[in-house]
């Protein structure tokens, strides 16, 4: 660890851990807190103190939450026969937002990628597993990234959760709503043949 | 080749071996090209919801690139698909991982191999529909290691120089190939084995699993002893 001399660089390397910020932008934002809006730096921290000491992982779906199980999970208007599982909180937020699904998350909070060392232990496969075994959950719905990484992550919770009595499915890809076959990209349009289905 | 020349290439046929975010909008991409060899390159703003790009630059996807720039770095240009494959699935998809984790640990940067790439080209379309992936990932090692300089000694006795003896036992020495066995070798095996794995004849079923722990052992010695994370992630995966 690098050893800092003062609270000014300590503040600039604490900044750095911020997703696509370099040592510059740091600067710039400690300069910014410090100078013009200590009000809002002080407001930040305290968010932040807040957040770390009050947000924990859902014990049913995974995702960030202030309960031992989230409102989502909870609530009695959502069907819990129905499990859609998704990488991320995002992911989640999208799904949600389309209003074409009623039933409950389970959010792994990552993907399988293998180059990178993240395996089934890393996205908490085991708590999946858990998690589908309450006797309710009569579908799993697939709804991983349509990459390599959760094209695979797909495939394998597949695997595991089969021969459970479970129906399994997957979020299905191909041609954008709208979408005139002139303009759409070849490679969406390629799979979308490979993996046409019966009209 | 001459300096100006490498300032732009058009057109190059590649494949993306991995990629990792940089900064808010960009992605580095490590590429497999077919006539520069292994090389990273910056993409630019393809992490934006609407780039064009975002959905291309993906491992397995036949891509026509263009890159400009003199750093270790350039800059990707252009990417077209240029398609005829479909994505791998399943235990084909994470052996294409293995594929590409070797490239990328044991394939210097900037060192062009056009056979290896056509290999590795028909090693994807192989595993689409082998139903024995683990010969098409032998196949893939041993031109792997052969395009290195590292190709494999069967047919002859690396202390001698003379023929393989057929009931013989040998110890196969990562930097020589078969020596006669003196019961102390990581891997010891039969020199009708040694001759099987030449000819490539997979009749006895032990064959294939010895060619295995034989690839295994010279790629371990190639990456110094260190774990690859695909062979690890894909034994975790098989005990789910
Ligand atoms: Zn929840």
């Amino acid at each position: 660890m690098s050893r800092t001399n003062n609270s000014l660089d300590e503040l600039i390397e604490a900044l750095r851990c911020l997703p696509g910020v370099g040592p510059k932008s740091a600067q710039r934002m400690a300069y910014h807190l410090l100078q013009y809006d200590q009000a809002g730096a002080h407001r930040l921290a305290l968010a932040l103190d807040r957040a770390l000491q009050r947000i924990r992982r859902c014990a049913k779906c995974n995702t960030f939450t202030e309960e031992e199980v989230c409102a989502l999970c909870t609530s009695p208007k959502r069907d819990p026969s129905l499990l859609c599982v998704v990488e991320t909180p995002a992911d989640q937020a999208v799904m949600e937002q389309t209003l074409a699904y009623q039933g409950l998350y389970f959010v792994l909070m990552g993907r399988l990628s293998p180059l990178d060392g993240i395996g089934p232990k890393e996205i908490g496969l085991d708590a999946l597993q858990r998690r589908v075994s309450d006797g309710i959950v009569k579908e799993v719905i697939l709804a991983t990234n349509f990459t390599n990484e959760g094209e695979a992550t797909a495939h394998y919770i597949h695997e595991m959760l089969q021969g459970r009595g479970l129906k399994i499915t997957r979020i299905a890809r191909g041609v954008p709503v709208g979408g005139e076959l002139e303009y759409v990209d070849l490679g969406t349009l390629a799979q979308a043949f490979y993996e046409r289905r019966e009209a | 080749m001459e300096q100006g020349s490498r300032r732009r290439v058009e057109n190059e046929r590649a494949y993306v071996l991995h990629t990792w975010p940089y900064s808010e909008t960009s992605l580095l991409v490590e590429i497999f090209s077919r006539g520069y060899g292994r090389l990273p390159l910056l993409a630019k703003g393809v992490r934006r919801p609407r780039s064009s790009l975002r959905g291309l630059l993906m491992a397995f996807q036949p891509l026509s690139l263009g890159w400009s720039g003199r750093g270790e770095v350039r800059t990707l240009n252009r990417c077209e698909w240029v398609g005829g494959l479909p994505l791998l699935k399943g235990d084909a998809l994470l052996c294409g991982f293995y594929c590409n984790e070797l490239l990328m640990r044991l394939l210097p940067r900037e060192d062009p191999h056009e056979a290896l790439f056509d290999h590795y080209e028909a090693t994807l379309a192989q595993l689409q529909h082998a139903e024995d992936l683990e010969r098409v990932l032998r196949a893939f090692e041993r031109t792997l290691l052969k395009e290195l300089g590292y190709g494999l000694t069967l047919d002859r006795d690396a202390e001698t120089g003379g023929p393989i003896d057929p009931e013989a036992f040998y110890d196969y020495e990562p930097d020589r190939g078969p020596v006669p066995s003196r019961g102390e070798g990581r891997l010891r095996l039969r020199g009708r084995t040694l001759l099987a794995i030449a000819n490539e004849d997979y009749s006895d079923p032990g064959t294939l699993q010895q060619y295995k722990q034989l690839m295994r052992l010279l790629i371990n010695h190639r990456l110094d002893q260190q774990p690859l994370h695909s062979r690890n992630v894909y034994r975790e995966l098989q005990q789910l």
